[in-house]
């Protein structure tokens, strides 16, 4: 049963399973692969990853929601994650956050109205000696002044 | 095997069993949630740790297993502190709805804050807002304020029904018990989980705010919807002061009995309790012309044996029909086959029994009536009844049950009974064409009588009468005892015990040792 | 970024390539190692005395001696590469930059355990760290040093990389094998522990990526080398992220119980201009915070637990007179409310009402009695959860909250003032 993916998609999902020795370990790497093409993580995609792996979408589910990384609400077109852990605040990330908050018009947890940006709050992302630091999508950006956000922002259409 | 102390009582315990298993082996309370004997230790709910000499840590009871010479402290300072904080972050998150909630006398929480808890709370933030009446199944309602999280109700769904309808979802203080989109709790053991809640998050439409549990009273039964032969508590109350009042059944819950149900009985025993109340018959009553007069049992049975005397005179032949049932307990099949050997041609004997149905893995055997396996081993064959040579052949008919009505339309009984001279129903329920008989006798059920069955593994389980039969009801061995006496069989079975006895004595399965 | 020599960290430009690596004689040890008997590499690094580096600082080759010669079923060998502690950055940094030492450690440690699959376990949101590491598998496999007849030898090893999904819980090693199974990252009982019940339920090594990447090292220079690096018992260097308020934060390499002192104020440049010390988090965010008179300690696990703190994941936060304590204690509590797994009741329940009471505080309406309040329900959670997380969260709390208490008060009664409730 295809869910509605295309074969390329199938194809790909299939063959991050058959990498691992037991199917099911391969959860993560494929909602990973579904949260990329979907955007969320949604019912359609839960049965996918199930039939896939050989067990209930139910379970699919449970690890749905445990992970902070794993999606279900629609989200921007990109994920702004700023830090607000230790040495990231004592850097100044609050003022940051407030300053991107102003310049996007919205709140943690919350998408630009016209779908550019999601805005999240997180904890340590491991890049503590460039506090304060922030993530787009993929990309580490350290030693954020707020002189810069316009200019990582812009990179990001 | 090992030799350890718990509070200073030395036991001996298997190698690899754990803290829990031998404590509750003695006897010894470890207050718990989480744990349930059916399941593998959890470890989650924090309530079972105990000291254990030498330890720098307290540990948990249920998963940790015992060595020879350990020493094992239930009640020590360090252990009551650490339940009455585990208590408290408990009570924490949990809503004071005790005054509306319907496990309010057997939860765990109450109990165990009344012996261990005993304290100013001190938490003074928000609590969690959470749903409070999903409905997860079709009797069950989930309080997820009240949930705290134990996952026996999820365990059970994994481990023991293998269905797997509740999950986990969320993480820290957010975790919550739910469905998986529009798939609910669908299955014959569904009713357990309300048990196995140990506090009230998971609850029971079927009892829901009907009463409070302490008012209730408990009798031990066997639930006779199947052969498994499921040990059970009936809880009931008497509705006036009056002792021999009729009951109102509450509900019906598992007794844990290892060798037959565990710890578990299925939905149809759990919510078939109206069998023991409704539509029951009380009265001996004569059907005449239209005209429905009351009788005295000993009339009755006057009658009933006369006509069956009436027979023998006309020469022993196919003349006595009996249908019987196999929810009859091992005696009163015994009393039938003794009484009625001679009278009765063994072709004229039939069984009005349900319909066989699919076995499942777990309790649910295929036939669904209780004593299958005793009508077999006491040399009956249970052929279902077939009206055309009743018709034909019987003059006087003995129906015992009420198979006989759910077998047939009540139409195609009527017209066959009408052409049958004398016939005798003695049912414990009434129902649609019971007017097609001439006589209407009341029985008990084994709520109501002393007996035994016969489970479908061959284990004999006797058991005792909970409460009276209604209005005039008796059980069948009793009438059958009298039935005897009219007949002039010259045997007295005075009481159960006699019965037993002889039946014990023709029948070497009968002879081994009972439950 | 400094190092001494001889040193784990290798500053050459481009050493995630194959060809830089191997012409820095890369990949010799696990040569080396290869050509020994399993028990004897096995030896050579416990006689090393080469702790876990990850946080819980458990000796590595006592740990690889646990898994059963023989028992029937597949060892499996995970890097732990989840790192999540707050304030440490040391294994983002070999990965990113130094793959190869993490793949020959890799092939060393499964080598001399018997495993022939390993898992390395990185943290979803090390995109770059986990390119580079499907790539030095890739070029070590084309060379013959990953796949079947390693080096020509009998041992085969095929390494994954495997993404998390952002939980903290999962750097725990038994809910990082939750997580690598396909479920919620739930940490397990222990007893059974991973080295007999693992990974599929089979005996499984789990190791901290630097614990790993100092195998070959080991391995090239010896144990006694290594061993006399450090301190009796502790073997080798170690890596410490250092970060807030210093100069020049970054990792720093010393030798096991090199002084906490140096660390801040020579390798890391001390504190910037007008701003004096107040405290230092000297191993992660979970480590027992040590006031500013309290730092003349040696970086080594013994003498760290022995201040009442731990040497941890390594990551030293230093926090000068300009923040706030109380703030600092909302983003310990934040973060542990987050990161909780939620099985078990103490942590579940005891993480969510300290974030509730110090959010409490922190808008006004609190006052002495509630700090406190804090270090009761902290040391309720002490001791009593299912994994080491409520230890992690309980114990700096509550040092926190005792050592700073006085100026926990003041910024209370400050917060009060300011939101009018008075």
């Amino acid at each position: 049963m295809s869910h509605g993916f295309t074969p390329g998609v199938l194809d790909e999902v299939r063959a991050v399973a058959a990498r691992y020795p037991r199917r099911e370990a391969a959860l993560l790497p494929i909602l990973r692969v579904l949260q990329r093409v979907s955007g969320v993580l949604g019912r359609a995609e839960e049965e996918l990853a199930a039939e896939l792996l050989g067990f209930e979408p139910i379970r699919v589910r449970e690890a749905v929601t445990f992970y902070s990384l794993v999606r279900q609400k629609p989200e921007g077109r990109h994920i702004i994650q700023i830090c607000i852990n230790l040495s990231c605040s004592m850097a100044g990330a609050g003022s940051s956050l407030a300053s991107l908050q102003t310049r996007l018009g919205i709140g943690p947890g919350e998408t630009t109205p016209d779908g550019r940006f999601t805005l999240l709050t997180v904890e340590c992302l491991g890049n503590c000696d460039q506090a304060p630091c922030l993530m787009v999508d993929d990309d580490d950006h350290g030693r954020v002044r707020e002189e810069q956000l316009d200019e990582i922002l812009g990179r990001y259409l | 095997m090992v030799k350890i102390r718990i509070d200073d009582r030395l036991l001996e315990a298997a190698e690899g069993s754990t803290i829990m298993d031998v404590a509750q082996a003695a006897g010894i309370d470890v207050p718990h949630f989480c744990y349930h004997p059916a399941f593998e230790p959890e470890g989650s709910c924090r309530m079972c740790l105990v000291e254990i000499e030498g330890a720098p840590k307290l540990e948990l009871a249920c998963s940790t297993r015992v060595k020879d010479g350990m020493n094992v402290l239930t009640s020590s300072s360090k252990v009551m502190e650490a339940r009455k904080e585990i208590l408290e972050f408990l009570l924490a998150e949990h809503p004071l709805d005790c005054p509306i909630c319907d496990k309010a006398g057997e939860c765990r929480l109450q109990d165990y804050y009344e012996r261990y808890g005993r304290f100013d709370a001190h938490f003074r933030e928000p609590k969690e807002k959470r749903d409070k009446m999903v409905s997860i199944g079709k009797k069950l309602l989930l309080d997820r304020e009240r949930c705290i999280l134990c996952t026996r109700c999820v365990r059970f769904l994994r481990e023991v029904t293998g269905t797997g309808e509740l999950g986990v979802f969320e993480r820290g203080a957010r975790t919550e018990i739910g469905l998986y989109e529009d798939r609910r709790i669908d299955n014959a053991y569904s009713g357990n989980l309300a048990e196995i809640c140990p506090v009230g998050a998971i609850t029971d439409t079927d009892f829901r705010f009907k009463t409070r549990v302490w008012r209730l009273e408990r009798g031990a039964s066997i639930c006779p919807h199947c052969g498994r032969g499921c040990n059970i508590d009936i809880e009931f109350r008497r509705m006036t002061e009056d002792a021999v009042a009729e009951p109102r059944i509450f509900r019906v819950r598992a007794r844990e009995n290892a060798s037959v149900n565990g710890h578990w009985i299925c939905d149809i025993g759990r919510y078939g309790h109206p069998y023991w109340t409704e539509n029951r018959s009380r009265f001996v009553l004569m059907n005449n012309d239209a005209k429905t007069t009351r009788l005295s049992w000993d009339r009755a049975l006057i009658i009933l044996s006369e006509k069956i005397k009436g027979l023998g005179l006309r020469g022993k032949g196919g003349r006595l029909g009996l249908i019987l049932n196999s929810f009859l307990t091992n005696e009163e099949l015994y009393l039938i086959g003794r009484i009625f050997k001679k009278a009765v041609d063994l072709g004229n004997v039939w069984f009005a029994d349900p319909k066989p149905q699919e076995a499942d893995r777990l309790l649910l055997t295929a036939e669904r009536s209780s004593n299958l396996r005793g009508a077999r081993e006491l040399g009956f064959e249970s052929r279902p009844p077939d009206l055309e040579e009743i018709v034909k052949r019987i003059e006087v008919l003995l129906v015992i049950g009420s198979g006989l009505r759910e077998a047939f339309a009540a139409g195609e009984v009527r017209k066959a009974l009408d052409r049958v001279p004398a016939k005798f129903l003695f049912a414990a329920h009434t129902g649609p064409g019971d007017d097609a008989y001439d006589f209407l006798l009341p029985a008990a059920l084994i709520a109501e009588k002393l007996g035994s069955l016969t489970n479908t593994l061959g284990l004999v389980q006797e058991f005792q009468p909970v409460w009276r039969p209604p209005g005039e009801a008796r059980p069948e061995w009793e009438v059958l005892a009298d039935l005897a006496r009219e007949l002039g069989s010259g045997e007295a079975w005075t009481d159960l015990t006699s019965i037993r006895e002889a039946m014990a004595r023709e029948n070497p399965f009968f002879r081994k040792g009972h439950e | 970024m400094t190092r001494e020599r001889p040193g784990l960290l290798d500053l050459t430009e481009h050493l995630f390539e194959f060809d830089i690596y191997r012409s820095r004689g890369g990949y010799e040890a696990a040569r080396k190692a290869l050509g020994m008997l399993p028990d004897a590499v096995l030896a050579e690094v416990r006689d090393a005395d080469l702790k876990g580096r990850g946080g819980a600082g458990f000796p590595a080759g006592v740990k690889w001696g646990f898994i059963p010669r023989d028992g029937g079923k597949p060892v499996y060998l995970c890097v732990n590469a989840d790192e999540g502690e707050p304030g440490t950055f040391k294994d983002r940094w070999l990965l990113t930059h130094d793959p190869h030492l993490l793949l020959e450690g890799i092939i060393i440690t499964a080598y001399a355990v018997g495993a022939h699959d390993g898992f390395i376990y990185v943290r979803g949101e090390y995109e770059t760290a986990a390119l580079r590491l499907e790539r030095a598998i890739d070029e070590a496999r084309a060379a013959g040093f990953l796949g079947e007849r390693i080096f020509g030898t009998e041992f085969g090893l095929e390494v994954m990389v495997h993404r998390g999904a952002g939980a903290y819980i999962c750097g725990e090693e038994t809910a990082l094998l939750e997580s690598l199974e396909g479920k919620r990252g739930d940490p397990r009982l222990k007893p059974p522990f991973p080295t007999s019940v693992g990974l599929f339920r089979c005996p499984t090594v789990i190791n901290n990526v630097e614990t790993v990447s100092n195998v070959p090292r080991i391995l090239r220079d010896g144990a006694e080398t290594f061993r006399k690096l450090g301190r009796p018992g502790d073997g080798g260097t170690r890596l410490f992220s250092v970060s807030g308020a210093v100069v020049k934060p970054g990792l720093y390499e010393v030798p096991v119980g090199a002084p906490l002192k140096d660390l801040i104020f020579e390798h890391a440049g001390g504190l910037p201009p007008g701003r004096t010390l107040k405290a230092v988090i000297p191993g992660g965010l979970s480590a027992p915070v040590l006031r500013a008179d309290e730092i003349g300690l040696p970086l080594d696990g013994d003498s760290l637990f022995r201040a009442g703190s731990m040497i941890g994941s390594g990551a030293v936060i230093v926090i000068d007179d300009g923040t706030s304590m109380l703030d600092v204690l909302g983003i310990m509590t934040r973060f542990y409310a987050h990161e909780s797994c939620g099985q078990c009741t103490p942590c579940r329940i005891g993480t969510s009402w300290l974030h509730k009471t110090v959010v409490r505080l922190a808008s006004g309406n609190g006052n002495m009695e509630d700090i406190d309040e804090i270090a009761r329900v902290a040391s309720a959670i002490k001791g009593r959860t299912l994994c080491p997380m409520g230890d992690a969260a309980a114990l700096p709390i509550l040092a926190l909250v005792t050592k700073f208490r006085t100026e926990l008060g003041s910024r209370v009664e400050e917060a009060r003032v300011r939101s009018g409730s008075w």
